[in-house]
């Protein structure tokens, strides 16, 4: 429960107007700062949800894969540069970020996490790293501006992030792959 | 007997040379910073073959560089053999190099330095340019901690295969949480050094010179916090045995180990706060990357009081200061390390403070900032180094303290104290009413605004002199523990954890996530500064030589 009400006030806290300028007037912030928050709230509030509707969750992602998927679709989603344009400008787009990262990602994500295997969890992380490997090669490269409201600067800085941020989830999947990972969990806590 | 000794003396060669040639570095470090002193104070003009730059470059590098860095070797080698046992014969051979690098490196510096071919101070900002062969040297000072590093990690490693499922010890948990910070910090300076290097030889024309700065300050920022570790890892882990206690909590220690080792290397923009090409907002964020190092250091603060009240009542201390009185303020290794905390608070105070925006503005590049650190390393590091020495020379040379040099010790304590307060608090107020940092003499023709900062000046240059005194001592108390204290053993001083202690959890150990974190938050703190500064880079500057 204490995990919900963090998530709930991240949630509350990157919705305020001028944290939710101040992050969106860079496209760095916007794109590897409040949508991955926004996430991340979801995720902790994700074990009152699970709870409160364990049948849904149990009857809709029994194997974990739905989550996983929804999960995709969203991240996919929020890749295209015109979705972010759009949350600038047009208010639903922007609650509809507001919803779908946490509420259709972080919660359906961390349902799917305690049920799919490693194999899955494997594969997502690849897919992932090899979706922003993609995004950096992009944003790193080309020529003119994705995003109608930020500067090629601002886009090439983003390309960069995303090249950090595969190369963090590359390692951690080499780390997860080849070491035991198992060794590290208290019996007390898992 | 002589037989012990001298395999005592022949098995700890590692550790003795290093702490050593350490002690020399101390030695001419600080006869250097008695020439600036003096000369601030308007007692005497150097000469022009040796001019006050010079000094001033030769003072800082061999002070914080040189002397940090092979105390900090030897130090963590001596407590990683303590701890995971005898260093295997590839880490041996990793260790030596790693002095061989540093000596190479440090002759070239220095004699550069000397030539007059880099008199561009520790920080070696461009456009000031130097002779390519100071930058070389760097990079050989740099490869010794990667070395050090790389034997650190190995030990680490060999002795988790050996004791499955098993904590490292604190002690060894510290080292390798320093090294990690020192080599993540050393990326960006290493990168700069090799930008350096073609430009200094006019392969390349012009530099990026804002550019640089930022990766020096990624390095300089991070060194602190280094020795900073290096210090509390005394504090954590050989203070409590030294007063008769126990660990406070295992599992607060090696937190913090990994929050700094996480956090830190972003902070290093609180060093350029006045510099342009950075936008308000980004140098707003960064007041809270600063700031988030000040919570593991209140987590330490509050691991020390709770270690000082315990064994202050279990030694029958009572009310509610009266553990206070009852600890061992006349045993200098105590002594040491509780001035060092102390000054720490003092220290740390004025740091906040000048990670501000507005506050910074006031004291930049001023003698305030050399204030500052002259506590904060000049005290709270240098004297925790200074209270490892009583033991843990004698102890790697197999001899004991006599209370002469215990005396000794107390005096030189006091000397150094009263020194640094003298010379720190002078440099302070000076700096505040204008006085500016890196400065030979000068009383701007006899300005008014000048001739106000000479009673401080003056202040300055008689702490100064009694500063040297200290390191006179030290440096005969080093080499009598090392050569000439009688013989015998002195057991290591580190401590255990409280019987009813907390198991640590497994998690902290996961060191392969740490690195993962660490690499996520720097790329936070530097990919949006970067790509800028590198986009929308004005043309680069030609070398200048200001000298
Ligand atoms: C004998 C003791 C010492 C004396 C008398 C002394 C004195 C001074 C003085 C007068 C300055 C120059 C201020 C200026 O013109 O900007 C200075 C700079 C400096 N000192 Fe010390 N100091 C001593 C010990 C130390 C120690 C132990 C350390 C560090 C371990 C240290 C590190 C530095 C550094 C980094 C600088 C700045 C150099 C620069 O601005 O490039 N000093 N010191
Ligand atoms: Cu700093």
């Amino acid at each position: 429960m204490k995990q919900f009400w963090y998530g709930l006030v991240l949630f509350l806290f990157l919705a305020l107007p001028p944290v939710r300028h101040l992050l969106e007037s860079i496209m760095a912030f916007h794109m590897h700062m409040q949508m991955p928050l926004l996430f991340v709230s979801g995720l902790l509030m994700a074990p009152f949800f699970m709870k409160r509707f364990k049948n849904f969750f149990d009857q809709w992602n029994g194997s974990g894969l739905p989550g996983v998927i929804l999960f995709l679709v969203i991240v996919l989603y929020w890749m295209v540069p015109k979705a972010m344009d759009e949350s600038l400008e047009i208010m639903a787009v922007e609650a509809f970020k507001f919803i779908s990262l946490p509420f259709l990602a972080g919660v359906p994500l961390r349902d799917s996490w305690v049920r799919i295997g490693k194999a899955t969890e494997s594969v997502l992380l690849l897919a992932l790293a090899i979706l922003f490997s993609i995004m950096a090669y992009l944003y790193i490269l080309f020529e003119s501006t994705l995003c109608n409201n930020y500067l090629l600067v601002d886009q090439k800085t983003v390309g960069w992030g995303f090249a950090f941020f595969s190369l963090c989830l590359i390692l951690y999947l080499v780390l997860t792959l080849f070491t035991d990972q198992s060794q590290y969990y208290d019996e007390a806590s898992t | 007997m002589a037989n012990t000794m001298q395999s005592h003396m022949k098995k700890n060669t590692l550790p003795l040379v290093h702490f050593f040639l350490a002690f020399i570095m101390l030695l001419i470090g600080g006869t250097l910073g008695l020439l600036q002193g003096l000369n601030r104070g308007g007692v005497f003009e150097l000469p022009a073959s040796f001019n006050y730059y010079e000094v001033l470059t030769l003072h800082g590098i061999l002070l914080i560089l040189a002397f940090t860095t092979l105390f900090t070797n030897g130090y963590m080698y001596a407590a990683v053999r303590h701890t995971l046992g005898e260093l295997s014969k590839t880490v041996k051979i990793l260790a030596w190099s790693s002095l061989a690098s540093f000596l190479i490196g440090s002759v070239l510096v220095v004699w550069m330095v000397l030539a007059g071919e880099a008199t561009v101070m520790y920080t070696f900002y461009p456009p000031m340019q130097a002779s390519p062969w100071f930058y070389i040297g760097l990079v050989f000072v740099v490869l010794c901690i990667w070395l050090a590093g790389l034997g650190i990690f190995i030990s680490a490693f060999q002795w988790k295969r050996r004791n499955r499922g098993q904590h490292l010890p604190i002690l060894a948990f510290f080292a390798v949480g320093i090294y990690t910070l020192v080599i993540f910090g050393s990326i960006g300076v290493t990168v700069e050094v090799l930008m350096l290097i073609p430009w200094a030889f006019g392969w390349t024309e012009t530099i990026n010179v804002m550019l640089s700065r930022t990766l020096f300050w990624s390095f300089g920022h991070t060194l602190v916090n280094v020795w900073y570790l290096v210090a509390i890892s005394v504090w954590y882990t050989i203070l409590p045995k030294i007063i008769g206690g126990r660990i406070f909590s295992d599992t607060l220690a090696r937190l913090v180990v990994i929050l700094i080792v996480i956090l830190n290397v972003p902070g290093g923009f609180h060093h350029q706060i006045v510099d342009p090409a950075f936008s308000e907002g980004l140098k707003f964020m960064h007041v809270f990357m600063s700031l988030s190092i000040a919570f593991p250091s209140l987590m330490t603060a509050f691991a020390m009081f709770a270690v000082l009240e315990r064994t202050g009542r279990k030694r029958g201390g009572r009310g509610l200061l009266g553990w206070l009185w009852v600890l061992p303020w006349g045993d200098v290794r105590f002594l040491t390390i509780m001035i060092a905390m102390i000054s720490f608070i003092i220290g740390g105070a004025g740091g906040i403070a000048q990670t501000n925006n507005q506050l910074n503005q006031v004291v930049h590049n001023s003698l305030w900032v050399v204030g500052h650190f002259h506590i904060t390393v000049g005290v709270t590091v240098v004297m925790t180094f200074f209270g490892l020495v009583y033991w843990l020379i004698p102890h790697l040379s197999g001899r004991v303290m006599t209370p002469f040099i215990h005396h000794l010790g107390m005096f030189q304590t006091a000397v150094w104290t009263i020194g640094m307060a003298l010379m720190a608090l002078s440099m302070h107020a000076a700096g505040l009413f204008g006085a500016p940092r890196r400065t030979s003499y000068t009383t701007y023709g006899d300005s008014a605004t000048a001739l106000g900062w000479e009673p401080y000046l003056s202040f300055l240059a008689t702490g100064g002199t009694l500063l040297f005194f200290g390191v006179i001592l030290i440096v005969y108390i080093v080499a009598h523990l090392m050569f000439f204290a009688p013989k015998g053993d002195t057991p290591f001083m580190d401590s255990r954890v409280e019987d009813n202690a907390h198991p640590t959890p497994k998690w902290t150990e996961n060191w392969g996530l740490w690195v993962i974190v660490a690499i996520l938050i720097i790329s936070m703190g530097y990919v949006v500064p970067l790509v800028d500064l590198i986009e929308n880079a004005p043309p680069g500057s030609p070398p200048h030589r200001t000298w």
